[in-house]
């Protein structure tokens, strides 16, 4: 049983790992486009366009879809309140790394909110 | 350069992802149980169970609502810091037990309230923080 929560466990690790790798890949595309955000139809198809061709979108998709395929064989085996309170590492690895890679500013507001978040998440799941 | 701060279309945004998002996970969840008799133990398991959540139309429901959300996040991610749309993504940890109190009717424990009241607080603070931010570049 001890085995099965370890197995489990770095399961979840590595899915929150690959789809951090994504969003990482996805952010990096989306910067290098310079696009306004705007609520203008047309304009949005463009921009998810010019997304498409990006060759850095589909190494994150590739991560993208390791994490699905590891995250199905998580929910066959775990408790789905388990299984997120233990994916709530994911926004550790996202906070780490936006900050190391991507270069995003962090104050201390925002530590401290990642931080009530991810305490929350833990409390909701469980109780 | 325009300003990084989380305006109020932007929030609405993230709930609507959000709450796709919760759909997504209710059709993956649904899809990988109906092969609940399939015990994945090695590679070649593995993948007779990969091969039976693909045949399931949950599964593909929920890729479609993956392709919406890869749109909606992206719009969003060309305006906020990674670092703040993930966060207050979690507001789904808020939305999914409040949906379940009005259309449920389920009971909602004072931990799971405090475990709520913990996640507005953070993402309330990571979206000021975001705020901050641009008052320090002025």
């Amino acid at each position: 049983m001890k085995d099965g929560l370890l197995i489990v466990l770095s399961l979840i690790a590595l899915t929150s790992l690959c789809d951090t790798i994504n969003q990482l890949f996805l952010k990096s595309a989306i910067n290098s486009l310079n696009f306004t955000p705007t609520f203008n139809i047309v304009r949005i198809f463009k921009f998810i366009f010019q997304l498409l061709i990006k060759p850095r979108l589909w190494v994150g998709f590739v991560f993208s879809v390791i994490s699905l395929c590891i995250w199905l064989l998580v929910l066959s085996k775990a408790d789905l309140n388990f299984a997120f309170s233990a994916d709530s590492m994911h926004y550790i690895f996202i906070a780490l790394a936006s900050k190391v890679i991507l270069k995003e500013r962090f104050n201390s507001l925002r530590w401290l909110g990642t931080g009530l978040i991810i305490s929350g998440i833990v409390i909701v799941s469980l109780s | 350069m325009f300003k990084k701060k989380v305006t109020l279309k932007i929030l609405l945004l993230l709930i609507a992802s959000d709450i796709l998002e919760t759909i997504i996970h209710f059709f993956f969840k649904k899809s990988a149980l109906a092969q609940n008799n399939l015990a994945v133990v090695d590679i070649a398991s593995a993948l007779v169970f990969l091969k039976a959540v693909f045949a399931s139309p949950f599964l593909w429901a929920g890729l479609l609502a993956v392709v919406t959300v890869f749109i909606i996040w992206s719009t969003i991610l060309a305006k906020i810091d990674l670092s703040v749309a993930v966060p207050i993504a979690s507001f789904s940890y808020i939305l999914v037990p409040i949906a379940s109190i009005f259309f449920l009717h389920e009971h909602i424990t004072v931990l799971r309230w405090g475990g709520i009241l913990f996640i507005l607080t953070g993402v309330i603070l990571v979206s000021l923080s975001s705020k901050e931010r641009i008052a320090q570049e002025k």
